[in-house]
């Protein structure tokens, strides 16, 4: 498993033009301009707060939302000024920064060139008219060609399409095409998320009248999927998630591998091997108050890290390491499991070695029934 | 003395659902003076929650009214009211016995219907005098004169003179009452012969112990006496009598023929006092006992358990308080590998077990897991030995049985002409053994049947009721044992029996029911990481099989990195769930899952 020494630091950007109709994350579409700076002031404030001596290394960033490309280009410089002068970042330092197109232009790539952000995660979905109304996104598949013709012509080689299955009148045939579309314009790493229907979104009103495909569609959707990328060199190295050779985004694997990460802004946490910081997810407190004020913490004990450890290293297709296991928590992981764990390696649902323990393709997909018994 | 019956009159409401019984009753206990019009909760008859919504009266109640006629004369009116299922059967005949008349109630919208006819008919077959009352006259589709044709022409009884009342407008409700002195006739007992009471009903109270209710036919029962109950032999000095007013028990000093009432004796339990059994005294008594009496027996046994372990004393508690009131109601532990301790219970019928499994949810605040319900087989054994299973797990391996019988039932259906024939269908289909058809008049007809009662006890009365529109009506009464090949099917999951499964079927049904069932547990069963067979066997031979596959998917893939705070709660809410599931051998089922199995009622 790929392995990072510096810290990773997460940058939440909560504006958006409007809010999907599936989307429950910590976002919203009307922020003024008044609140909007006074939000980015305390979101630099809450940077700089982590000033050191030395300085700490940053080794991955990661602007997510939200959506930061509607950041102006001089809003996402001074946030990355902000970033330069606070913390040590590596020469090969990962720095990624999610766009949804229709809100991209040259002039912010360029700004996003000159902030160093050398990967980007474009949100598609789906290239489908009626798919993407249903989702309630504003962009259509123009706005992604182009976006993604102006991310490769700023020099941004390393991108993300985030696609989604099991949406409302979705086939296989359309999420097929979809597919298609994207893998004529290789990108490095693509990230495919089943459409949950969450409580407290515009989705979950509409549960009742909502066209969800059956979970047979469903799976040969992901079939598909499977399929397809695995042909284009594509590894599926956690759930959710595809990269080709070298592509992973080193980012997430430090919330999978259970490292340290800082996270700044509203409703972001952070993780320094023992605690978690929560920030508040009340936008007025977080501008009026600051961070630091507002921020709560939980100490994890011992028992409560290895399940932790466990249940996000077990989403990764690298699994996890059980030497490393018995060297943090002080006990062998397979202890009193070993015949469960026996059956369902029989079954094919994961691999177990001398070392190492992980999920195989099949496990992922019940990968909650996995651990809700191994955990 | 003989003056006293003569203003007495002793009646019970009868009618087809929804036309208005309970609030009939209520309008006369309202006319009666007995109840203050505020005071009066809805529907004072039926007062059991329960009862309130299925809108069936389940246990017999009664009431003493006091009338002043016009004429100014002085009249005491008991009016009993009647359960109104086949389960109870015997306890509506034996309401009825202690009556001497009937107020039929008929919607005037409506007109006679199905049960109308029954419960008219029952009537007349128990002797009593049937007085008609058209109801709901204020309704504006009510059409009073086609209503008493009806009743003339398919009931034949004289409707001419009949009231025509609106209970809910509480219009021409002293019409009912004035006619019930001339059309229902006066008691005719004898008050120096022996004592001669008729149980009908009996309720446990904490203060007073068992308190029963008679009615008296000969003589008199006063407090200090001494009483014989003439089925078992068994005394009891008589604490207190008195009679039933709208708001409680009223003592008084004797109850003399032709009365209705109460006594308490000390009784410890309803089971010691039966309801059809004569009261007289244990010394001069009387020598013959009122006829049609008969010991009720539970016809249906099924397996109650709680669906957490950790409450099985709470269920002990319950059903022995239940019991209190229920003489029909019985049980003793029993325990099963599937689904641990809990209690082998037996019912008058399956309206009977649903009623219990109701009450005891919620009363008693019980998640309960219920077996599929069984009658008694008997079983003579190769080695002579002779055995009762009310069990399936007690069914014996096939080569120790010499001969197996099951409980044969004497079925009376009676039915309009015009679905003699899907009825007929019906019968065969449960295997009925054809006996005789009689024609009642040229519109009616009674078939004779012999039916198994394990053919009854699934939703018959339903299939019944459905092919003949509601008009039909079933009687039935135990005619014996008789041979008949009988084998256990058992249910395996992953190769293990579920003992909790099992049941005992008729041998050239086994292979359907085997195939139905285990489909059933298929569909029911939810998905997990293995595929689960299923089987269906008789001893060590599988007869049907089926195969849970092993869950696909359930990923929650859209759980974005950071948010660990969330995965773990979704992951310990599933974890959760897993703890109320019931562990069938290897096999984990949602106690929903276990009940969606055990429920047989889809069997057309």
């Amino acid at each position: 498993m790929m392995k990072n020494n510096g810290v990773g630091l997460y940058v939440h950007i909560p504006f958006c033009v409007r809010k999907c109709n599936y989307c429950d994350f910590c976002s919203f579409s009307d922020f003024d301009k008044a609140e909007r700076n006074a939000y980015l002031s305390r979101l630099k404030e809450e940077i700089e707060s982590y000033t050191t001596e030395p300085k700490i290394r940053v080794d991955t960033i990661f602007f997510g939302g939200g959506t930061p490309s509607t950041l102006t280009p001089g809003e996402l410089l001074s946030v990355t000024d902000s970033i330069k002068k606070t913390f040590l970042i590596s020469s090969d330092c990962e720095f990624s920064l999610e766009m949804n197109p229709g809100t991209v232009t040259r002039e912010f790539l360029s700004a996003c060139r000159e902030a160093g952000v050398n990967r980007v995660s474009i949100g598609l979905q789906s290239i489908h008219d009626n798919e993407q109304k249903i989702l309630g996104r504003i962009h259509n598949t123009n706005d992604f060609l182009q976006t993604v013709e102006w991310v490769k012509e700023a020099g941004i080689n390393n991108f993300n399409v985030d696609l989604m299955y099991g949406i409302p009148e979705q086939t296989t045939e359309s999420f097929a095409a979809t597919l298609d579309t994207v893998l004529r314009l290789s990108p490095t790493h693509i990230s495919a998320y089943s459409l949950i229907v969450e409580e407290g979104t515009p989705f979950y009103r509409m549960r009742n009248s909502l066209a969800l495909p059956s979970e047979d569609e469903e799976l040969e959707m992901v079939k598909t999927l499977e399929e397809k990328l695995s042909l284009c060199d594509y590894t599926h190295y956690e759930i959710s998630n595809y990269a080709k050779p070298g592509f992973v985004c080193r980012h997430n694997l430090k919330y999978w591998d259970y490292s340290k990460y800082i996270g700044v802004g509203l409703c972001a946490s952070s993780f320094d091997g023992e605690n978690r910081y929560m920030n508040t997810d009340d936008r007025k407190d977080y501008i009026s108050l600051g961070a630091a004020a507002t921020r709560s913490v939980e100490t994890i004990p011992l028992s409560m890290r290895a399940y932790e450890y466990a249940m996000l290293g077990l989403r990764t297709s690298f699994g996890i390491s059980l030497s490393d296991y018995r060297l943090r928590f002080g006990k062998n992981f397979a202890d009193g499991k070993e015949e469960k764990l026996s059956a369902m390696e029989k079954a094919g649902y994961l691999v177990w070695t001398e070392d190492n323990l992980k999920l195989t393709e099949k496990g992922f997909y019940v990968s909650n029934e996995i651990l809700t018994q191994i955990l | 003395m003989l003056d006293k019956q003569k203003n007495i009159r002793n009646f019970s409401i009868i009618a087809h659902i929804d036309h208005g019984k309970s609030t009939l009753a209520d309008r006369i206990l309202e006319k009666t003076q007995t109840v203050d019009k505020r005071d009066m909760e809805e529907q004072l008859l039926d007062n059991m929650d329960l009862e309130r919504e299925r809108g069936i009266t389940i246990k017999a109640r009664a009431v003493k009214l006091n009338y002043t006629s016009k004429n100014g004369e002085e009249y005491e009116y008991n009016l009993i009211d009647t359960p109104g299922h086949v389960d109870f059967g015997y306890e509506v005949s034996r309401s009825l016995k202690a009556c001497e008349g009937a107020l039929l109630v008929v919607d005037a919208t409506q007109g006679v219907e199905a049960q109308t006819l029954a419960n008219a008919y029952l009537a007349i077959d128990n002797d009593l005098e049937i007085l008609p009352v058209i109801n709901k006259i204020d309704l504006a589709s009510a059409d009073v004169e086609k209503t008493r044709n009806e009743i003339e022409d398919i009931i034949g009884i004289p409707a001419s003179e009949c009231p025509a009342v609106s209970a809910k407008c509480g219009l021409n409700i002293e019409d009912v009452l004035e006619k019930i002195i001339t059309d229902i006739p006066a008691p005719k007992g004898d008050v120096h012969a022996p004592l001669k009471a008729l149980i009908f009903d009996s309720h446990y109270d904490s203060y007073l112990g068992v308190v029963v209710y008679i009615r008296v036919f000969d003589g008199t029962v006063k407090a200090g006496d001494k009483i014989r109950l003439m089925s078992t032999g068994a005394l009891f000095d008589i604490v207190e009598v008195g009679t039933m007013e709208p708001f409680g028990l009223q003592k008084s000093d004797s109850l003399s023929a032709g009365e209705v009432g109460y006594i308490t004796a000390s009784i410890k339990t309803v089971g010691e006092t039966r309801v059809g059994d004569t009261v007289t005294l244990a010394e001069g008594g009387a020598v013959e006992a009122l006829p049609g009496f008969r010991e009720v027996h539970p016809m249906v046994y099924a397996g109650i358990y709680p669906a957490d372990g950790a409450r099985y004393g709470d269920l002990r508690d319950a059903l022995e308080k239940l019991q209190l009131n229920d003489a029909s109601l019985v049980f003793e532990p029993e325990t099963s590998i599937a689904l641990g301790f809990g209690f082998r219970c037996g019912f008058l019928g399956l309206l009977h077990m649903e009623i219990i499994e109701e009450r005891l949810e919620r009363e008693f605040n019980l998640d309960l897991i219920t077996t599929a319900p069984s009658v008694i087989y008997k079983v003579e054994m190769k080695n002579g030995e002779t055995l009762m299973i009310d069990n399936p797990s007690k069914f014996p391996s096939p080569d120790e049985i010499g001969t197996s019988y099951e409980p044969m039932m004497k079925a009376t259906v009676i039915t309009p002409t015009e679905y003699v024939g899907g009825i007929m269908d019906l019968c065969q289909d449960r295997r009925g053994t054809f006996i005789d058809m009689k024609y009642i008049d040229t519109t009616r007809v009674e078939l004779h049947y012999e039916l198994p009662l394990n053919e009854i006890i699934y939703d018959f009365f339903d299939a019944l009721k459905s092919r003949s529109k509601g008009y039909a009506s079933l009687d039935y009464e135990m005619k014996g044992y008789v041979p008949s090949k009988l084998c256990k099917l058992d249910f395996l999951l992953n190769g293990e029996v579920v003992d909790a499964l099992s049941f005992i079927v008729f041998e050239e049904r086994a292979y359907a029911r085997a195939r139905k069932i285990a489909e059933k547990l298929k569909d029911n069963i939810p998905r997990q990481l293995f595929e689960i067979p299923v089987q269906a066997a008789i001893g060590s031979k599988v007869i049907a099989r089926e195969t849970v596959k092993a869950m696909r998917k359930d990923v929650l893939a859209k759980c974005y990195g950071g948010d660990i705070t969330r995965k773990k709660k979704l992951l310990e809410k599933q974890k959760e769930g897993k703890k109320k599931m019931r562990k069938l051998g290897s096999v984990e089922v949602t106690p929903e899952a276990f009940m969606a199995v055990l429920k047989l009622d889809d069997e057309k």
